[in-house]
């Protein structure tokens, strides 16, 4: 069996040395890369949140004027400067409605099918009293 | 050439690549492992740096959520006017320099519109100047002569961010920040004794500001980094990083709205009567919430540095009054308790001395006078008298237990503003007069607030509750990590007593003391006070403490109200409670009535509720 040439070999090996050299580089070029996207993720992600820092820093600011804004006594100076004339209610201007406003609904739009009855017991005295509502088919 | 020669420089240029190798070598040794250390915190100074991060001081809130304090940045503006030579010296052309120079003094005109200052002063900051400085730190440029570049000239503090951004929108070469938090109150003066506030160094002083600093601080966080030559941080080196805890929200009891109403009643009281102080409190009966709490004088919030530290004070549990007539709920309600006597039990007011365990003591004096009276009458109209005899059937030891029950002589546990107890002497400590003296609130001293929770106390079926001013505890994100519920100190009354006295307390505005301040359909229940202040060791006839202390409906309590105001001026007349306090009382309560929704009682509701003993 005849050797392999010497050249031949030598061949090889600088096919072998471009490639690991070429390997190589492309690690180091790789890491490098990486390298930058990581800086840049890392600097993306602080800019975020000096970005929310902002955000949140203007949100404490807006409602710190609404607050202010809504205090009684703004809003009071508000209704005199802007003369709305806003008061209050008074007891004598207050209807209190006694019965359920539900009932009173009910009871109006079923008038042709139910009749409703309602009966008030009071014994007198410390007893309590009792409010009994009935609702009959007509 | 010779072979001889070749081989020569052949080994010169081995012993010199060789001598070069050793140096590197020589040098690097001294790198790593010589100076190793000291490079290396070379290195740590120049390159790592910590960055901590502030901790949001969390915010005080009124029981509806509206904002009663709350933290905002301020912007300290300062010029580098170093900065702005430097950037014109990088510019050649003379030309090209003088258009720059007049473009940057164009934005100083506009700089010193928008800070509100002349514009000589900003220019004035924007000529390099040299600041002394002690020359072992005099490291800076080069020559030690204990001069340095100033480079931060302050032009203003305290600017809100809108007009920070206008300026940064100039692009001024020169201009520096510094961003601040400042507490702010946006209510001004409202609550401000129960809030309190930050000093300038951001130590709480006083308030809810001071008692849950605990709750509302937070916990700053670091972060551990590397900077550039430019000082900006490179995030991709951050090694450590703790977040910051924000901190919590504290949710007070009080409402804003009904803080305000009693706010301007005081204001009002102080217009007409020029006291020395007076205050109003507002709760609810059934868990002892405050629902408002003031004092005059008063002061505001955002700028308590100019108020006088007597203003700052919560006069509702920093100092003692005696309570007066107000006091005559605990010999009412004990007496009626104990079973000795009923609303109809009889006693002789006309009376100038009574015989007691053996001796003559002389009663009181009466503003009126009178003759038999029952228990009730006694109540409505707040006989001194009357009331002693009351105490009298019970003796001095029952008395004082029950003084104690109604939470007199021990503090309420209320918190804020620095509480006192008040003085409420040992049976062992009376001389022979204190039993006819004490029930009509003389011989013994109480705080508003005490006073106001005894009256409370019969509001609510007699049971004695803790005064509230913390509703509960959210976290940053809104989430309520700790509710605070009503806390009972004792029980005072039975329930059908308590509803017992409530309804003899209706009589005070219906025909006794402070007859014409009842509201229709809402039942009043209170009682007049005034005493005499002593002054000098003797009781003056032309100083008192006015109040009404009471609560409504009386067969539904929802609010219980007490005003005090301590040596109002009424002229020509004596500042009675049923002059200076009850119509402020009604005043208050009218608008409350509207506010809360306070329904009027019924007569089914009021037997029924009775019969339960007043408890909802």
């Amino acid at each position: 069996m005849k050797p392999p040439p010497a050249h031949a070999f030598v061949n090889r090996l600088i096919a072998l040395t471009l490639l690991l050299l070429v390997f190589s580089g492309s690690l180091g070029l790789g890491a490098v890369w990486m390298r930058q996207e990581i800086s840049q993720a890392a600097n993306r992600g602080r800019a975020l949140e000096v970005k929310m820092a902002d955000v949140e820093r203007r949100l404490d600011e807006v409602n710190a004027e609404v607050a202010a804004a809504v205090n009684p006594d703004v809003l009071l100076q508000q209704n005199q400067a802007m003369r709305l004339g806003l008061v209050s209610p008074r007891e004598l201007q207050v209807v209190r409605v006694g019965e359920s406003p539900e009932l009173r609904l009910a009871s109006k739009h079923n008038r042709e099918v139910f009749s409703v009855a309602s009966a008030t017991f009071a014994e007198g005295g410390n007893a309590p009293a009792f409010h009994v509502l009935t609702a009959a088919l007509r | 050439m010779s072979k001889g020669f070749a081989s020569n420089r052949l080994s010169l240029l081995a012993v010199g690549v060789l001598v070069c190798f050793l140096s590197v070598g020589v040098r690097l040794v001294f790198l790593q492992v010589v100076d190793r250390d000291e490079l290396l915190r070379f290195v740590d100074r120049a390159r790592r740096q910590i960055v901590v991060e502030h901790a949001r001081r969390g915010t005080i809130l009124d029981s509806r959520g509206n904002l009663l304090a709350t933290s905002r940045s301020e912007i300290t503006v300062a010029v580098d006017p170093w900065a702005l030579t430097e950037y014109l010296d990088q510019e050649k052309n003379p030309a090209r320099r003088a258009r720059r120079a007049a473009e940057e003094a164009a934005k100083h005109a506009r700089l010193a519109e928008l800070l509100g200052l002349p514009l000589d002063t900003v220019e004035k900051a924007f000529t390099p100047a040299m600041r002394a400085i002690k020359p072992e730190n005099d490291t800076h440029d080069g020559v030690v002569d204990g001069q340095t570049r100033d480079r931060w000239v302050k032009l203003r503090e305290a600017l809100d961010e809108p007009t920070f951004d206008r300026i940064t929108a100039l692009n001024i070469r020169g201009i520096t920040h510094e961003r601040i938090y400042r507490r702010v109150y946006p209510g001004g003066g409202l609550a401000a004794h129960l809030i309190g506030y930050l000093n300038k160094e951001g130590s709480p002083v006083s308030g809810a500001e001071h008692h849950f600093d605990l709750y509302l601080r937070g916990q700053d966080g670091w972060i551990e980094s590397e900077k550039d030559g430019a000082r900006r941080e490179l995030a991709q080196f951050r090694s450590r990083e703790v977040a910051a805890q924000d901190g919590n929200d504290v949710v007070l009891t009080i409402d804003s709205v009904v803080q305000h109403i009693i706010e301007d009643e005081l204001k009002l009281i102080a217009a007409k009567y020029s006291p020395h102080f007076a205050t109003i409190i507002a709760s609810d009966p059934m868990t002892g919430a405050i629902l408002g709490m003031a004092n005059y004088p008063s002061f505001d919030l955002n700028n308590y540095s100019k108020a006088p530290l007597d203003t700052q004070r919560n006069y509702a549990v920093t100092d003692i009054i005696e309570p007066g007539s107000t006091f005559k709920i605990v010999a009412a309600g004990a007496a009626l308790n104990e079973g000795l006597v009923t609303p109809q039990t009889t006693f002789d007011c006309g009376l100038q001395t009574i015989d007691y365990k053996g001796r003559t003591i002389k009663l009181p004096k009466e503003d009126e006078v009178f003759g038999q009276l029952s228990v009730a009458d006694i109540v409505a109209h707040s006989s001194n008298r009357g009331a002693a005899q009351l105490a009298m059937l019970m003796g001095e030891q029952k008395f004082y237990d029950y003084a104690r029950l109604y939470g007199f002589g021990q503090p309420t546990a209320f918190g804020l503003g620095g509480e006192v107890r008040g003085m409420l002497e040992p049976p062992s400590r009376w001389d022979g007069l204190t039993i006819s003296r004490m029930p009509m609130g003389h011989s013994i001293a109480a705080t508003p607030l005490q006073i106001h929770m005894a009256m409370s106390a019969v509001a609510n079926g007699g049971v004695l509750l803790r005064p509230q001013i913390i509703k509960e505890i959210r976290d940053s994100d809104g989430n309520v990590i700790r509710a605070f519920g009503p806390e009972k100190r004792a029980q005072v009354l039975r329930p059908g007593t308590a509803a017992q006295l409530a309804q003899l307390l209706t009589g005070v505005v219906r025909v006794g003391t402070a007859k014409g301040f009842d509201i229709p359909g809402f039942e009043v229940a209170g009682k007049t006070g005034t005493t005499q202040k002593l002054i000098d060791g003797k009781y003056s006839s032309t100083h008192h403490v006015a109040s009404f202390v009471g609560f409504f409906p009386a067969s539904r309590p929802e609010v219980v109200l007490s005003v005090i105001v301590d040596d109002a001026q009424v002229s020509g007349g004596t500042a009675y409670g049923r002059v200076v306090a009850a119509p402020a009382f009604k005043h208050i309560a009218e608008q409350l009535i509207q506010y809360l929704h306070v329904q009027p009682v019924t007569p089914a509701t009021r037997n029924f509720l009775a019969m339960q003993g007043g408890v909802r």
